[in-house]
Parts: structure tokens; C-alpha cells; sequence
């Protein structure tokens, strides 16, 4: 068998081994030659092509997919299959023909039959050229689960749980039995990481190496798939399919508001929605009757194909591209299907055909959309009149956001603690006199008016427009054309308000009459700067914290509503006749001194009348600033009453308005609580949907070209050679019945492709390894009868995808040791036959992951916005329309789960990609699992795993473990869930004791090693704590850390 | 029969799409343990800084399919597309017909970008053209120092494209489909042909932006798309770590790194003397190759040592200042050190307005360093087999759009030179007014495939099993240009 490669390099040799022993895989059981095993890789690989379903590319009239084709005369009259007469068939001469014209597949094309091949041909032939429907295109039914095989010795051996009983069957043929089951801390080790990608804590481990039950693994499996952390592990791969990213992916990539919709899948998965129900929901929630919020979400997932805003493109060559894009993601998701091809062509493997395709795009066609999201005068879009690269992606609804109610009520108890510490602080703490100051003077100034917003009357500086002021300070701009069309100044003496600071200012546009407040009736949008002015006349800008108005039209920041209307206030166009109030709060009180001003600038070419206030009250809600109910008793001037109580109920506008330096730090903290509770907007997000408008007509394009508007119109169907079940026979069909019919009983291929997903999900390789092509071009099953009954037992027992993933994981199969068996090397060189487990790096989320958790530092937190991971400076640099920049995120949201970071798709974050996470601009079945460069730089040098390093030691050091051996231990089982083998712990003993010395040498780089990050510094030993932290470093790259096993 | 391996039959093609880790491993069970033990000894054996002899590994091709002209690729991509109007494609009608009324007969039923439902007037060109060198080449006089090195140039004026916005142009520039997750060229090259270094990625990226017309470029533009990330493009940053991540943290030292990177393999190797699983031996290996790319980059970009005449030629101002200059030194080191695909985009040439003022600047900023690059490998021996090609991701419309030209497909030019190109040629042609190539029209898929062809690739074969197909660069269309082939 060697002999045709003795003359090649090794590598090659070792290939072609590889091969050979890769088709006695099938060989084996091979008594009789079979089409669809045998036959169709040979004809699909070097003959469709030409003699294919595709009518375009072939030749010479013949067809070698259909039997009554192949076996006709063709046009030279010769037949190309004579069932059970290999010597007269043309196809055998033409294979082995020494006459260049003549030969098949023809030398031009570079393919090759081999003589292993051809030789298979000739017996298929000489058996009767018996042709087998391809096998995935036909319904799967229960086959019968296969009894003996190697149901006794090992414990790994699961009685009762089919999948085994498969694989043992097929292993007995070979003579071969499954691998032992995996130790304890190795197998709970992985079953945490593949149903949570979480790694197990030591105790859990513990506990479960000493769990003498017999049932004991069964109970992990029902503790880990009960954990909230399942959801989120189970979807990954479903967001890989279904093109799950933050951003809308083509030209200046802007943000789309969708991580709703990743909540839903994470909560199907943790409720166990059935997977057809969640089919449904997701293609057509919106039509479902009595839809709530949750099937509506559901539907983003219509819209998470890439959409543009380029200046300059066609809509209706981008809505094309939208459609097809659908269609590539729907046929690969449920059928596995490439029907990408038959976008141009009918498919050249597989029954596809260029009229399938679009009749798939008919089903999207009342999704409303638009090619170009945005407003240009040379695609002029209505419906989107004003919008800009900052508007978000309609259409959308707003829906609760349970993190975000979370975090706002987290939020806001910070808030409320800050102030009660405030309110006894200032009662008999070291804010009492503060206190006491602040609210004489608060009082004072009541006196004059009692409201507690001030306006003094302003006077015009000298670079305004003109205006006239009123006794009662209204401003208005009073000249025409071009002199109003500039800025209106004024400068209010605020010192006339005597002793006392100032915490927030107001502005009120007021109508005028009948009119409006701005002269064309409609919005404006205004940015009032104000600054302060001394005695000596200089300026200093007033910091504005948060600004809020009671009227006003959302702005739009790279497609979030911006909070607050601090960078610009867009009136109301609906309601200008009413009167605008907007109050800004001071980022720090200001003392009124002597000849104090308040100067105000604003733009009022569109505005008729405005006043500006001022007030020492400020309130967490600006537009609650000023005296109020609640303080007015506090603050009644006369009464002293009783200072606890007044603390109590000025424990905020005390806050806000002292200017004690005492206060700052308590003001700083509660002003970073009370903006990341503005951030959590009441808990409400937007999120795309799906709405349905009229369809529009969809037609075939003729090669694709979207312009070619000669094809007919076709309307929504599934592929025609699929069984179309209880589908009526309708021209208007619509998403739910696309839905219904891919969850049907009569759908060969749905629940096919899904457990076949499940199955590389945990083995590493689908039962056909091909999981995004189960067509003719996709690999022949190496357990078809397996993959069936996975198949029939998903849809019969409820569309159950826990029941698999159970089914899954109890069985022996899955249970075995991972250590590939190195006399199996030559006969199943890829481990197809499973004779032990797959060995399995983490994907790039769980990578993520590990290291937090190992670290002690994880945020599990579950759903919720994207969060921003360190990043690389200057890595959007490329990205334009808007510009970006790219802020990593503050606090806790730091240490999400992978899961969660905000994915950009024309710039993946560099770790993810690093490690083979796609970027989602297209359906991905499969990541690639590489094994680079880049991983290690990542792991040796990225932030995140720098900083999860020092945490990792700090968390060692600060444990009870009080000797470097014990550390090592501890360090050990917390990320590889085993203690370190003797050798190990000498050459790190020795290595810690190496870095030691290290560190003590350059104390100040010690210093900033173990700072790296924003976890807060540790409290040990700089030079301890590095020569630790490089421990964790060693231990954080292992291979084993990042691998499981 | 044909003994030779065949790449269409390869087994590892197969062995690729069915487990990757085939593929890296040669088998999951370290069949390729000789071939572990080289990498190994590459990566301990030679000086990180040693150029002229660095360690390399192989493409699926073992035996190239043409005689080999060109070993490494620099794309000196003109982002935002450059009009060929005033660049390569002098057109005086065009310039008789300025401000009239643009023809219909030629325009009817095309699509346009921004100028749908515009009345369409003829804008000849702004500038004067010179026919330069022996070959009498007309190149715009806003290349004067392109202009400088005619006769080394093989322009190509009758360029079309498939796709009129940027982004999918870009695509279909870099990888011949508009569908997403397609390898680009350079992860092609790197697959086929492997790498001539380890000791820096063998795909490098620079970008550099001009002051006018500026568009985004995405970093899919030089992904590996199906083709394992090992093969995707790294973007070299002009400011913080070149690449990155390969800068030790804050507070190691390099002495430090090492111990730590010896450790890890230390007990890497303990786990595999007990775990029978081959990557932990690849792991082990891409310790070694990440530490040597953490020393090699910082050379790399380290000018110190470059002659003060080499900067002023390139005009670079500043070294490492991000500016095209800079970045064409930087690609010549590249490929001094054996990268295989170097490609530098300029995003500087989508002059829908005022390009009369914006093209002269987009023209100085690329000007001089692109004809000190040709120029400098030339007399370092190195042109022969460095394939240069320059142009856009499409053409801009011999219509006038306010003051300036819209985006288009029919007609566009590119430049190509070294690497076994026929020097001093042009080749095909546009219509009168430049509104249509007419005349031995090349489409992208052809210019791949002819590039392809230098590199001793026959486009055809070489393949990458994906979703059930043998995907290529060329998709199924591109013929080889053979009168570009010196």
C-alpha cells in the first residue's frame, strides 16, 4: 500500500495513508457496494459537474444523478451504464481509456478518479447499478437500536443508553472497544465546561469524587443543565448561526440595538423551549397569534442579516443582498442545505434549483426594511426622512431588559446608601457643621423666594443679537433675518442672591401667545453653553453633570438615544406651543461671590423667548430641582426642629449643593452611581424586530443580477423535491408556514442537521463531519443509523434539545477518557469511530471565561448589553461614519463572560479572533480550531489575561494555604481541577523561587505588573505578589487550562 | 496516470475540511512527528534577526504549476477608488465634452452610485498627461515620479468590476466574492505556498489614511474568511504594539517573558508524555513561534539603521509615523524578511467632490514613496520576484458629479510591476470617453488569476473543500492574462 508514495516527502506519504485508511473505514462492512455510501462522493467529487443537475454546465446530454438518465443512449448512442454489465458501459471504458479526448473526468480539470475507485464503480455497476435517493433528502425513521456489542466490562459502559449501543456496534466490527471512562475531576471537568463553559470549583469537585451514589454523574448532569449558565453556553453556536453581532456590518458599521434578542435564545435554551417552537417564534413570531414581547424579540432574528447605510447604493440591489443572505442562513441553519449556489445557477450537486431560491427569498418578501438606511437626495427615502449615520436600524420595539432593571435597582440602592450615610454623617458625624452652613444659607436665600429657582434680571453683552429683556428676565431676540440669525449672551448677576452655592440651572423656552417657542413652529436644537464670571471678568465654564427637559425629540449617538439633553437639545415639534423647561445639574456646587455672573450663550435664531434660572436645590431627577414637599418642612426657615430628621430629608440637595470639601468623595461616588442608573434607562432597550409590510414581488435573477428583471415572478415555497407534508398548495404562503414546514415530520433534514450540530458540539466532529452540508458534496455518516435515531428521537419526544444534550453526555461514548489511542492511529486516524472522547480546546468565549473564573474575577451576571473587554488602541481606527472610539467598560461589566462582548463585525475583537470566533457577517455552522501564534501572544500578553494573572495570585495569596506547595495545589485545582503531579510542582516551586529573585531586582516593574488592569490593587507584596502573578501566568497559558479534555 | 499529487485529489484538502486538526497535525495522532521536530528545530535554531535565511513552512502545493516569477505580492491598495481618468487613461474627447451634455447612448440602463437620477455631464480631465520613458507610457502629471519609472510599469486601462460601494468592492477586490468569510488573496497565497518566515506573520496589513475622501476599509478585508485563522492577514499598527498583543506587559522584561514562555513549554511537556494529544506539541511549538514574533517586530520596525537618502526617497518624515511613506519602507522590509503577501492601504481616493484639490493630495501622498519602493527593490535585486500591484477597489465616472466623479465598475485602471510582469506595456482600453472597457477587458477574477499565475499557481487548482464545494479565489470564472506575463 505504501509503494505509490515511496517516492514522496514524509508529510505526504502520511496523507495518503491517512486516506486509504480513512475509506477502509467504510470498506469494512462493505459486502456489496452501496450508491449513496460508495458511489455518490465518486460521482459528486469528478463527474456532476458536467453531469449534473445543473442544465447549464452540461455536457454531452447526459446525467449521472438520475438512473433513467444514465442508463439511456446518449447523443453518440453509447449507454454510460448498463446495470450488471460493467463491460459495456461507456462510464468504465471512459474512466481507463488511454485516448485523451475520450478520458473522464477530463486531464483539463486536474480531478482523478483513483483505480480504488474506479474499481468501485465497476462492482456498482456489475451489482446493478442500484441508485439510493441521497440519503439526507429522505425522512429519517427509527431504526432499531443495535443489541450486544460490548454492553459489559468497562464502567464506561452506560447499559440502556442507545447512543452507545451504536457506537459499540460499530467499534465490535472493528474487534475494538470503547476507551475507560475518565477520572472524576477530568470527566466533571468537562461536562462543566461543555454545558456551561465554566470550569468546576475544587469543591464541586470534591464532591463529586467522593459521591459513592451510583447515580452520582447522572446529578452533576441534572445540576449543570439546570444552571443559568447552560443557556448561555448552548448559545454560542446558535448565534454563530444565525449571524448574531452588534453591528450592522457593511461600510461605516454601525452599532444595531439587538442584544434582546440574545437574551431570548439564552433563555429558550435555559427554559428548554422546543426547539420548534423556538423555530417559529424567531421566523415568524410577529404572526403568531396573541405575539407578546418575547415572540417578538424572537423575530430579530429576520434582521440580523449585515444591512447598509452607504451613501451611493442601490436599495434595491442591497434588498438582493439582504435576500439572499436570508436565504443562505435559513438553508444552512435547518436543512444543512448550500442553496447559496442556486442563487446564480441551479445547484450543481444537489436538487436545488435557481427558482428554489428565490421562491425561499418570496417567504422574507413582507419583511419590512430598507436597502439603504438612510435619507440621500439621490435615493431619496421617505420613510426615512433626516436620518443620519447616528439613527438607529428600524423597525424597533422597546421591551424590559431584566439585567437592566437589575442594575438599575442596584444602582440605585448605591444612590440611596450614599445618601443615608450623608443623611448621619451630617447629623452627628463629620458633616454636621457642613451641614448646618449649607442649609442657613439654603434658608436664607428661601426668604426671598420661596420656590428656590432665582432669576435674576440679565443684561445683553456686547457681542449678542439683538434682544429686549423683561422685568421678569425673559429674554427675547428681537431683530430680523440675518442680524437674529447669531447667538443670544447674556450675563445674569447671580451675586445678587448673597451668601450660597448654586447646584443646577434652568432654562425655559417660553411661546409667545398663540406661537410657538421656536418662529417656524417646528424642533430646533440648541446647545446653551454657561460660564461663570468673576469680578475680574474672567470666564470659566460650568461643568454640567446631567441635563434633562420635559420636552424634547430623541438625538441619536452611533445608534443609541443619547441621555440627557447635556450635548443638545432638540425641541418638540409636536407640542412647540407648550413651554420647554430643561434643567442642567452642576457637576459641583458653586459659591456665589461677590459680583458673581452667570453668563449664557445660546444659539436663537428659532427661538422667541427664553429666561434662565438658577437654585442651591438640586435633585436626582433635574427637573425635581428647587424646593420641593419634601425638603420644604427641612427647610422652612425659623424652625430648627430636629436635625436628623432635616439630614434625612436633605441628605441629597445637601449632596449636590454643599460645596464642603468633606462631602466631595461622597458626592463623586454617589454622582458615578446615579449615571450608570441613568444608563440603565428604567430597564426598557430597543431591539430590532421583524414587522410585516406588503410583500414586495420577488423574482428569479437571472445569474444573480439584480438589475435583470426578466425573470419570472416566483412565489414563497419550499425547494420542490423536498415532501412538502401538510404545506397547503398556496401562492401565499408565509415565514409561519416556512416554520411549520421545516419543523414538520415530513422535513427529512431539519432535525438532521441539529443533532448533528449537538453531536460535533460534544465529540469535536459531526456523525457527518460535514455539519453545514448534509447535501451530496457533505460526507456519508459514519453512524447514518445513529444519526437517524438522534434525528426521530429529537422530533418525537418534543423537539427536546435538553433531552438530547442529556441523552448526549450520560452516555458512555461521551464518558470515555480522552486520550487518543495511539493503536488505532493507522486504522481511524481522525477518531471517527470514538473509540475515546476528543480532546477539545475551549472556543474563544469560554477561553475568556476560564481564565476570569479561575481568577476569582467572572461576572455572572446573565443577559443584558454587550460589555467592551479591554481592546487595543486605536483598532477602529479604520471605521468611519461616525468615527469611533472604543471605551472598555467601567467596573463589574469588565469581567463579563465572553459572550457578551460587544461584537464588531468588520473589526472582531482581536482576542476573539485569535481564537477562530467568527465575525458573524455570515451564517457559520463550523469555527475552525486553530492552534497559532497569535494564541499565544494573546494569552502571554493581552490585558485581560495579565490582569485575570494578578488576580489569580492575589486570590492564591490571600487564601488559608500558607506554604508555596499548598498555593501551587490550590493554584492547580482551580484551573485544571487536579493537583500538580510531582515533577510539575517542582518546576514551578523552582520557577516561583527564579521570579521571586526577579522581582526583587526590579521592584518598580514588580509594581506595575501586579497593577495592571482595574481591578483594585492588592494589599500584599508588590514583589510576592509579581512572582505569583507569573505563576499564574504559567498556569493560565497551560495547554491543559485552555483545552478540555 | 498522473503520479504526481493532485490538489484537486489531495488527500489533505479532504483531510482540511473534514478536521482541521488534520491538517495542522498531519494526523490527530502526530504522524508528522518528523515534521514537529522540524518546526521545533526551525524555531529554536536561527537568529530572530537573521535576514536572508529564515525559517519557512510549506503550502499545500508541493510543486508549483507554472515556473514561478513572483514569491511575495505588495498591494498598494488606493482605497476609495481613484479615478483612472486622471491617473492611467488619458481621454481628450472627454476633455472636448467638458460641461456638455453626457452621451445617453452610453449610459442608458447602468447602474450609478450617487448620481442616480442626476442629469449626467461629461468632466474631462482636470490635469495634463505625459507619455514618459522609452515606452511612451501617458501617465498623469500628477504622478511626476511615477512618471519617473515608466518603463517599469505594466498598466492595465481596461479594468471592470462587479460591485459600485466600497465595502463589497473591497470584497470583491480582495477575494473574489461578494459573499462574506471568503479567504482573501493573501490568505490564498499564504495556504498555497506557505511562508518564507515564522518569524512574522505571513500576511501583513498597514493602513494609512490622506486628508480628503476617505472611506472605512474592514479588517474582513484581509481575513482567511473558511481557511484556518493561522493564514488571515495581520494588521501591523502604526501606533502601540505592531502587532497585536506582542509587546511584553507592562513590567515584564524580555529576560522574564523567556522564563515564562520555558516554563510554560516546560510543563506543556510534562502533558504530553501523559496525554496522547499532538496539538500540546503544536502548542509547545507556537510558544517558541510567538516569543521569536516578539522580538522580530521590534526589529522590524526599528529604522534606526536606514540611510537618510533611503527616508528621503520614500519622503518618509517621520519613521513609524503611519504615513504611506513610512508604511512603503516598512513593506519593503517586509519583504526583505520574506512576508508573502504585503498589502498597504491608503484611504485617500473617493473623490465624489472637489477633487481637484483632492486627488493633487491624495497623488503627492502616494507619488513619490510608491516610485521609491519600485525603485528601491529594483536596485536591491528584489523587483524581478516582487509582484507590485497599485489601483483601486473600482474607477470613477468620466460624468461629472458636482466637482468631482462618482463610483464606477465599467471601467477602471490598475498597475502592475516586478515579479514577472512585461514592464513598459499597457494593456486594453477604454471607449472614447473612458466609460467602458472595450478592448482586452480584464475583470478581477482575470487579474487573479494572472497574479496567481506569476506566483507559479494555477487558479484553478488550488482549492479549499468548503460547505460541500472546492471554493477558489477565481469563484468558477478568471482566465490568465498572459500578454501582462514578461
Amino acid at each position: 500500500m505504501q509503494t505509490p508514495f515511496r517516492s514522496q516527502p514524509r508529510a505526504v506519504r502520511a496523507l495518503g495513508l491517512m486516506a486509504l485508511a480513512a475509506s477502509a473505514i467504510h470498506a469494512v462492512a462493505a459486502d456489496r457496494v452501496e450508491y449513496n455510501r460508495d458511489v455518490r462522493p465518486i460521482f459528486s467529487e469528478n463527474c456532476f459537474l458536467c453531469h449534473g443537475p445543473d442544465k447549464n454546465t452540461r455536457k454531452a446530454g447526459l446525467r449521472l444523478d438520475l438512473p433513467e438518465e444514465a442508463v439511456r443512449a446518449g447523443k453518440s448512442g453509447k449507454i454510460a451504464i448498463v446495470p450488471g454489465k460493467p463491460a459495456e458501459s461507456e462510464l468504465v471504458r471512459r474512466l481507463v481509456t488511454s485516448d485523451a479526448d475520450d478520458l473522464m473526468p477530463p486531464p483539463e480539470t486536474h480531478k482523478q478518479v483513483t483505480a480504488e475507485q474506479r474499481e468501485t464503480l465497476r462492482r456498482w455497476i456489475a451489482e446493478g447499478a442500484v441508485y439510493q435517493p441521497h440519503w439526507a433528502y429522505i425522512a429519517p425513521t427509527r431504526p432499531a437500536v443495535p443489541q450486544g456489542g460490548t454492553k459489559k466490562g468497562t464502567s464506561a459502559t452506560k447499559a440502556g443508553n442507545p447512543i452507545d449501543a451504536f457506537i459499540d456496534a460499530r467499534l465490535a466490527l472493528q474487534r475494538l472497544k470503547r476507551s475507560p471512562e475518565a477520572d472524576r475531576a477530568t470527566l466533571l471537568r468537562r461536562l462543566s465546561l461543555d454545558l456551561t463553559g465554566l470550569p468546576p470549583t475544587p469543591a464541586e469537585v470534591d464532591a463529586f469524587v467522593r459521591d459513592r451514589s451510583a447515580d452520582a454523574y447522572e446529578r452533576q448532569v441534572d445540576r449543570l443543565l439546570r444552571s443559568p449558565h447552560y443557556g448561555e453556553r448552548m448559545a454560542v453556536p446558535w448565534l454563530d448561526v444565525v449571524r448574531f453581532a452588534d453591528t450592522v456590518g457593511y461600510h461605516g458599521d454601525q452599532n444595531v440595538n439587538v442584544f434582546p434578542y440574545r437574551d431570548y435564545v439564552i433563555d429558550a435554551f435555559n427554559r428548554n423551549k422546543p426547539f420548534d417552537q423556538f423555530t417559529r417564534e424567531q421566523l415568524a413570531g410577529d404572526l403568531l397569534p396573541g405575539a407578546g414581547d418575547e415572540a417578538r424579540v424572537a423575530t430579530a432574528f429576520n434582521r440580523l442579516n449585515m444591512v447598509t447605510r452607504e451613501g451611493g447604493a442601490q436599495p434595491k440591489e442591497y434588498l438582493s443582498k439582504y435576500a439572499a443572505d436570508r436565504v443562505r442562513t435559513v438553508s444552512m441553519t435547518w436543512l444543512g442545505s448550500t442553496m447559496g449556489c442556486s442563487e446564480c445557477h441551479d445547484h450543481k450537486y444537489d436538487p436545488f434549483t435557481s427558482r428554489d431560491f428565490y421562491s425561499m427569498e418570496a417567504f422574507f418578501a413582507d419583511v419590512k426594511q430598507w436597502g439603504v438606511y438612510n435619507d440621500y437626495d439621490y435615493t431619496p427615502n421617505p420613510d426615512l426622512k433626516g436620518w443620519s449615520n447616528d439613527h438607529p436600524f428600524p423597525p424597533e420595539i422597546e421591551v424590559d431588559s431584566p439585567y437592566l432593571r437589575r442594575q438599575a435597582s442596584q444602582w440605585s440602592q448605591s444612590m440611596r446608601a450614599v445618601e443615608a450615610r450623608v443623611a448621619k454623617d451630617a447629623t452627628r458625624g463629620a458633616l454636621r457643621e457642613a451641614f448646618v452652613n449649607w442649609r442657613d444659607e439654603v434658608r436664607a436665600s428661601l426668604v426671598r423666594q420661596p420656590e428656590g429657582w432665582f432669576s435674576p434680571k440679565p443684561s445683553r453683552e456686547t457681542n449678542s443679537v439683538p434682544i429686549l429683556i423683561s422685568d421678569s428676565a425673559v429674554v427675547s431676540p428681537s431683530g430680523t433675518g440675518e442680524a437674529r440669525n447669531g447667538e443670544s449672551v447674556i450675563r445674569i448677576p447671580v451675586s445678587e442672591l448673597g451668601q450660597g452655592t448654586l447646584a443646577a440651572l434652568r432654562l425655559e423656552l417660553l411661546p409667545d401667545g398663540a406661537n410657538a417657542i421656536t418662529l417656524s413652529g417646528g424642533s430646533t436644537t440648541i446647545r446653551p453653553s454657561f460660564q461663570w464670571v468673576d469680578a475680574q471678568g474672567k470666564a470659566t465654564s460650568a461643568r454640567i453633570r446631567f441635563a434633562e427637559a420635559n420636552l424634547s425629540e430623541p438625538r441619536y449617538a452611533n445608534g443609541h438615544e443619547m441621555l440627557g439633553i447635556q450635548d443638545g437639545w432638540k425641541t418638540s415639534s409636536k407640542r412647540s406651543k407648550e413651554p420647554h423647561v430643561g434643567v442642567w445639574l452642576l457637576q459641583s456646587p458653586q459659591r456665589v461671590t461677590t459680583s458673581l455672573a452667570l453668563r449664557v450663550t445660546l444659539r436663537t435664531d428659532q427661538i422667541r423667548n427664553f429666561r434662565v434660572s438658577v437654585t442651591p436645590l438640586a435633585a436626582a431627577y433635574p427637573l425635581a430641582s428647587g424646593q420641593r414637599a419634601d425638603t420644604a418642612e427641612a427647610l422652612s426657615p425659623g424652625k430648627s426642629g430636629d436635625l436628623a430628621k432635616a439630614a434625612d430629608a436633605l441628605a441629597l440637595p445637601f449632596l449636590l449643593g454643599s460645596d464642603a470639601p468633606a462631602i466631595v468623595e461622597a458626592r463623586k461616588e454617589w454622582q458615578t452611581a446615579h449615571g450608570r442608573w441613568l444608563e440603565c434607562r428604567g430597564g426598557r432597550s430597543p431591539v430590532v424586530v421583524t414587522a410585516a409590510w406588503k410583500p414586495v414581488p420577488v423574482r428569479v435573477l437571472p445569474r444573480g443580477n439584480w438589475q435583470d428583471e426578466s425573470g419570472e415572478i416566483v412565489s414563497a415555497n419550499p425547494p420542490r423535491f423536498l415532501p412538502r407534508g401538510e404545506l397547503p398548495n398556496s401562492d401565499s404562503l408565509n415565514r409561519l408556514d416556512l416554520a411549520n414546514w421545516l419543523v414538520s415530520p415530513a422535513n427529512p433534514l431539519t432535525s438532521r442537521v441539529f443533532v448533528n450540530r449537538l453531536w460535533k458540539q460534544f465529540f469535536g466532529t459531526g456523525l457527518s463531519a460535514q455539519v453545514d452540508d448534509l447535501g451530496a458534496q457533505g460526507e456519508w455518516p459514519t453512524h447514518p443509523e445513529l444519526l437517524d435515531w438522534m434525528a426521530v428521537e429529537f422530533r418525537e419526544k418534543g423537539w427536546d434539545v435538553r433531552h438530547m444534550v442529556r441523552l448526549i453526555v450520560t452516555s458512555g461514548t461521551y464518558r470515555q477518557s480522552a486520550n487518543l489511542r495511539l493503536e488505532l492511529k493507522d486504522r481511524d486516524p481522525n477518531n471517527r469511530w470514538l473509540a475515546s472522547q476528543n480532546p477539545r480546546r475551549l472556543e474563544a468565549e469560554f477561553v475568556r471565561d476560564n481564565a476570569l473564573a479561575i481568577a476569582g474575577m467572572l461576572n455572572l451576571e446573565i443577559g443584558g448589553p454587550s460589555a467592551f473587554p479591554y481592546q487595543p488602541a486605536n483598532y477602529y481606527a479604520n471605521i468611519q461614519f461616525p468615527d469611533r472610539d472604543y471605551r472598555s467598560s467601567a467596573s463589574a461589566e469588565q469581567y463579563r463572560r465572553g459572550l457578551y462582548s460587544h461584537w464588531q463585525r468588520t473589526f472582531l475583537h482581536p482576542m476573539l479572533a485569535n481564537f477562530d470566533a467568527p465575525s458573524r457577517e455570515e451564517c457559520t455552522a463550523t469555527r475552525t480550531v486553530s492552534n497559532t501564534p497569535q494564541q499565544a501572544l494573546t494569552l502571554l500578553n493581552d490585558p485581560t489575561f495579565v490582569e485575570a494573572a494578578r488576580v489569580f495570585a492575589r486570590r492564591l495569596l490571600s487564601g488559608s494555604d500558607t506554604t508555596d506547595a499548598a498555593r501551587i495545589r490550590t493554584a492547580f485545582r482551580l484551573a485544571i481541577s487536579r493537583e500538580p503531579r510531582a515533577t510539575e510542582l517542582a518546576s514551578l516551586t523552582s520557577f516561583l523561587q527564579l521570579q521571586r529573585v526577579e522581582a526583587a531586582k526590579q521592584p518598580t516593574d514588580a509594581a506595575r505588573l501586579v497593577s495592571v488592569g482595574q481591578w483594585p490593587a492588592a494589599k500584599q507584596s508588590p514583589i510576592e505578589l509579581a512572582a505569583w502573578t507569573q505563576v499564574a501566568r504559567v498556569i493560565l497559558n497551560l495547554h491543559e487550562t485552555v483545552t478540555r479534555f | 496516470m498522473n503520479s504526481r499529487p493532485n490538489p484537486l485529489t489531495d488527500p489533505d484538502a479532504f483531510a482540511l475540511s473534514v478536521n482541521r486538526r488534520t491538517f495542522l497535525q498531519r494526523s490527530a495522532y502526530g504522524l508528522g512527528g518528523a515534521a514537529l521536530a522540524s518546526l521545533l528545530e526551525r524555531s529554536l535554531g536561527v537568529s530572530a534577526a537573521q535576514v536572508g535565511t529564515p525559517p519557512s513552512w510549506r503550502g499545500v502545493l508541493r510543486e508549483p504549476h507554472f515556473p514561478v516569477r513572483a514569491k511575495r505580492v505588495i498591494h498598494l491598495c488606493m482605497a476609495g477608488g481613484p479615478s483612472h481618468l486622471e491617473t492611467f487613461d488619458w481621454k481628450p474627447k472627454l476633455k472636448a465634452l467638458h460641461d456638455q451634455p453626457f452621451p445617453e447612448s452610453f449610459t442608458r440602463g447602468q447602474q450609478l452610485a450617487q448620481l442616480q437620477n442626476k442629469v449626467l455631464k461629461a468632466r474631462g480631465a482636470f490635469c495634463k498627461f505625459t507619455a514618459c520613458g522609452k515606452s511612451g507610457l501617458e501617465i498623469s502629471d500628477l504622478f511626476p515620479r511615477i512618471q519617473s519609472i515608466a518603463d517599469e510599469l505594466c498598466v492595465v486601462r481596461s479594468m471592470q468590476t462587479e460591485q459600485i460601494n466600497h465595502d463589497p468592492a473591497h470584497a470583491f477586490m480582495n477575494s473574489g466574492s461578494i459573499v462574506k468569510g471568503r479567504p482573501s488573496m493573501g490568505s490564498w497565497l499564504m495556504y498555497g505556498l506557505g511562508a518564507e518566515t515564522e518569524n512574522l506573520p505571513g500576511f501583513v496589513v498597514l493602513t494609512s489614511a490622506g486628508k480628503y475622501g476617505l472611506q472605512p476599509v474592514s479588517a474582513r478585508q484581509w481575513s482567511a474568511g473558511f481557511l484556518p485563522s493561522k493564514f488571515q492577514g495581520i494588521q501591523l499598527q502604526s501606533r502601540g504594539d505592531a502587532v497585536h498583543y506582542v509587546g511584553n506587559p507592562e513590567g515584564v522584561c524580555q529576560s522574564t517573558q523567556r522564563q515564562v514562555v520555558d516554563e510554560i513549554n516546560r510543563l506543556n511537556g510534562m502533558l504530553a508524555t501523559d496525554h496522547v494529544d499532538p496539538e500540546i506539541h503544536t502548542r509547545i511549538a507556537q510558544y517558541e513561534l510567538a516569543f521569536r514574533m516578539q522580538s522580530s517586530v521590534p526589529e522590524l520596525s526599528d529604522f534606526s539603521k536606514e540611510p537618510k537618502k533611503v527616508l528621503e526617497d520614500y519622503g518618509v518624515k517621520e519613521p513609524g509615523d503611519g504615513s504611506f511613506a513610512s508604511n512603503c519602507l516598512l513593506a519593503r522590509r517586509l519583504a526583505e524578511r520574506g512576508v508573502r503577501m504585503i498589502q498597504l492601504y491608503h484611504r485617500a481616493w473617493d473623490h465624489h467632490g472637489d477633487i481637484e484639490r483632492a486627488m493633487p493630495a491624495a497623488a503627492s501622498d502616494v507619488d513619490r514613496p510608491t516610485a521609491a519602493l519600485i525603485r528601491d527593490l529594483r536596485e536591491r535585486g528584489m523587483l524581478d520576484d516582487t509582484l507590485i500591484l497599485w489601483g483601486g477597489e473600482f474607477g470613477r465616472t468620466p460624468m461629472g458629479q458636482g466637482t468631482g466623479r462618482d463610483h464606477h465598475i465599467l471601467a477602471f485602471s490598475v498597475f502592475m510591476a516586478g515579479g514577472g510582469v512585461k514592464p513598459g506595456i499597457s494593456y486594453g482600453a477604454t471607449d472614447e470617453l473612458g466609460y467602458r472597457s472595450v478592448d482586452n477587458v480584464v475583470s478581477v477574477h482575470d487579474l487573479h488569476a494572472t497574479m496567481l499565475a506569476l506566483m507559479g499557481i494555477d487558479h484553478k487548482r488550488l482549492n479549499f473543500k468548503f460547505q460541500g464545494l472546492d471554493a477558489r479565489l477565481t469563484g468558477i470564472a478568471g482566465n490568465v492574462v498572459k500578454p501582462l506575463m514578461g
